[in-house]
């Protein structure tokens, strides 16, 4: 993981260009942003394989069933080199972690990165979706709802927000499957089918699932950012200004009092980011979709301490990089927040 | 694992340094407050005071001659499950362990999540600093993962759901009461009382902690179904309550193999922890709106 580089040093077109993108106080930011995750990510896979060592039964014993001889468990702990003392075995895969080797999975034998590689993508496409949808009709249903508060279509959102945030991932799955599969059938109740496979069948796969995981963080999201553009429009100066010139309301809205209101947003969807991996954990065999969530489950209770740690840090870097994205974006929604103005 | 906010933006702590009273904006009015609360102590008695007085059959050790009767059949008016198990019970019984671990979970984290983010936003210095810093990890760990593997090791039973999930409703509550702390420390009252030589535990029991009260109380509400739905999701997935004790979670969890031939199965223990969490978070948003949390 090339966690530490500088972004700007890999630009390499000309010594102009590579000398002010070092310059460039965003990029330094963001390096300096970059610096600050690697005790983060340190500390999060570390308390990680504290705790799933500190898991009573022996982990050999697990994997091999009850029925185990003495020696077979011995003869299994020394190939997998269960039997060396933990700071040995923690000391060996972070080193080999450094080198982009996240080891093999305990229970299969296969390469971790490799089921990473296969699981990934299932859960990144279902998580995209998931969150383009909650954010874009957030915003709509928020830009509507402060349009008028207290009316009609503010106290649908209340209800709407108050529902989702009160609505179990689980039971909306549950309630999903039986009104859209079981009854309607307009989607499959499980199954996962490729993007390349059949793009069509691909988002009808994925639509439930996404739904489940999505209409809470719509919830909170809608509640959140209607709460703050409300609170622009009543209190800040520049809007009694754009009114005063006569600018439409709904442009007022948009223009105006929307992108202001989006830090609250931006960081909430990168801190919520890290939560969802309890979410997919639940969401995804529910639906027998084959990503990250599914195994993670699994590998819990098979102490496969590999493919938790590899799960684990993944999404740790996801935080963290979406840490970095808000960062950035709230430079370009609010200029004031650069160092200097760019030449742009 | 919240990056630092750019050093223009106020940090969160000095954000939230308003005064923790604001005037309210506008009264709920008391219906608000009543519905959701009289919904919730009517669940509550029906839990745990219904069994107590009017028999109901055993939630466990159904006759299999009697499973997967429908509603309203006679003797078990919300049917059996398919271990001929009376649902109704089931749900009763369910409910009293969702209400058993929504509330020790959060009186543990009001209480100990509570005094630690007091502790720290009140003396600040290394005691801030090092609990600060604790609280930050265990905030930063994806949740549910820490709380399955707990759940996972400790083996299932309620008393270990209830300790999986105080590893996070800690430092939620502590983190909360220390932006409530620092954000009153610096109001004149405190420094009248410093001055007027009150010690600092005194000057905390008397006035710290009744002025972030309301802020704890309204998010205790808000975690307090957290872990209901926390407990449903460790149950669901096999790691919370032990089959066959009865849990909403596992209930639901159990319907949804026979989903389509019985919906009601996984839709009744549905629609109970979906009614009793709404009705928590409408009574914490309508008493907020009260006490004029911001």
């Amino acid at each position: 993981m090339a966690v530490g580089a500088e972004p700007g040093a890999e630009t390499g077109a000309g010594m102009t260009l590579a000398q002010r993108a070092l310059r460039s106080p965003t990029l330094r930011l963001a390096g300096r942003r970059l610096l600050a995750v690697i005790p983060v990510l340190w500390g999060v896979t570390f308390l990680t394989y504290v705790v799933m060592n500190l898991l009573p039964g022996d982990t050999a014993q697990v994997l091999l069933g009850a029925n185990a001889t003495p020696a077979q468990v011995h003869q299994l702990e020394v190939r997998l080199h269960l039997n060396e003392p933990f700071w040995v075995r923690y000391g060996g895969w972070l080193g080999a972690t450094i080198h982009g080797n996240l080891g093999t999975s305990l229970a299969s034998g296969e390469n971790v990165t490799t089921i990473l590689g296969q699981r990934l993508p299932v859960t990144a496409e279902l998580l995209i979706y998931a969150f383009v949808g909650s954010i874009v009709l957030a915003v709509l249903l928020a830009v509507l709802a402060a349009r008028r508060p207290n009316g009609i279509a503010d106290r649908f959102s209340v209800v709407i927000s108050m529902t989702g945030l009160s609505v179990a991932p689980y039971v909306l799955a549950v309630v999903l499957v039986y009104v859209f599969a079981v009854k309607l059938q307009w989607f499959p109740a499980i199954g996962y089918t490729s993007l390349t496979a059949d793009p069509l069948e691909n988002i009808r796969s994925l639509t439930l699932p996404a739904i489940a995981i999505g209409f809470p963080l719509f919830a909170v999201y809608t509640r959140l950012l209607r709460a703050d553009i409300v609170e622009q429009m009543q209190r800040e100066d520049y809007i009694v200004t754009a009114r005063a010139k006569g600018v439409p309301s709904w442009q007022i809205l948009i223009r105006h009092a929307l992108p202001n209101s989006m830090f609250g947003l931006i960081t909430l969807v990168a801190l919520n980011l890290g939560a969802l991996v309890g979410a997919v954990a639940i969401i995804e065999p529910i639906f027998s979709l084959p990503g990250v969530g599914a195994i993670l489950i699994s590998s819990i209770t098979n102490h496969d301490v590999p493919i938790v740690e590899g799960v684990v840090l993944v999404f740790a870097v996801v935080v963290v990089l979406a840490g970095l994205a808000a960062d950035l974006l709230y430079a370009v929604l609010d200029p004031r927040i650069r160092y200097e103005r760019s030449a742009s | 694992m919240s990056a630092p906010l750019p050093d223009l933006l106020p940090a969160p702590d000095a954000a939230s340094a308003v005064p923790v009273r604001t005037k309210a904006r506008g009264q709920a009015s008391p219906l608000r407050v009543w519905i959701p609360a009289g919904f919730l102590i009517l669940l509550a008695a029906a839990c745990f005071i219904w069994p107590q007085i009017y028999p109901v059959p055993k939630p466990v050790g159904g006759s299999i001659l009697e499973a997967g009767l429908p509603p309203l059949s006679p003797g078990h008016i919300l049917g059996t499950d398919p271990n001929g198990n009376d649902v109704l019970s089931r749900i009763l019984y369910g409910g009293q362990v969702s209400f058993e671990v929504g509330f020790s979970v959060t009186a543990i984290g009001l209480v100990v999540g509570g005094l630690l983010g007091v502790a720290a936003g009140y003396w600040r210095g290394a005691a801030d600093a090092a609990i600060s810093r604790v609280l930050d990890v265990l905030i930063a760990f994806p949740a549910l993962v820490l709380a399955l593997v707990i759940a996972e090791g400790l083996g299932p039973s309620e008393l270990h759901v209830i300790w999986a999930l105080a590893i996070f409703s800690i430092p939620a509550f502590g983190r909360i009461a220390r932006s409530g702390t620092l954000a009153i420390r610096e109001q004149t009252y405190m420094l009248a009382a410093r001055l007027s030589g009150s010690r600092g535990r005194h000057i905390i029991l008397r006035h710290v902690i009744p002025n972030i009260m309301p802020q704890l109380m309204t998010f205790a509400l808000l975690g307090f179904g957290i872990a209901i739905i926390l407990e449903g999701a460790l149950s669901f997935l096999g790691l919370g309550i032990p089959l066959p004790e009865p849990s909403w979670g596992s209930m639901i969890a159990q319907g949804q193999q026979v989903l389509s031939a019985t919906p009601e199965q996984a839709l009744i223990p549905s629609a109970f922890l979906f009614a009793a969490v709404v009705s928590l978070n409408v009574l914490g948003d309508a008493l907020r709106e009260r006490w004029g949390v911001r």
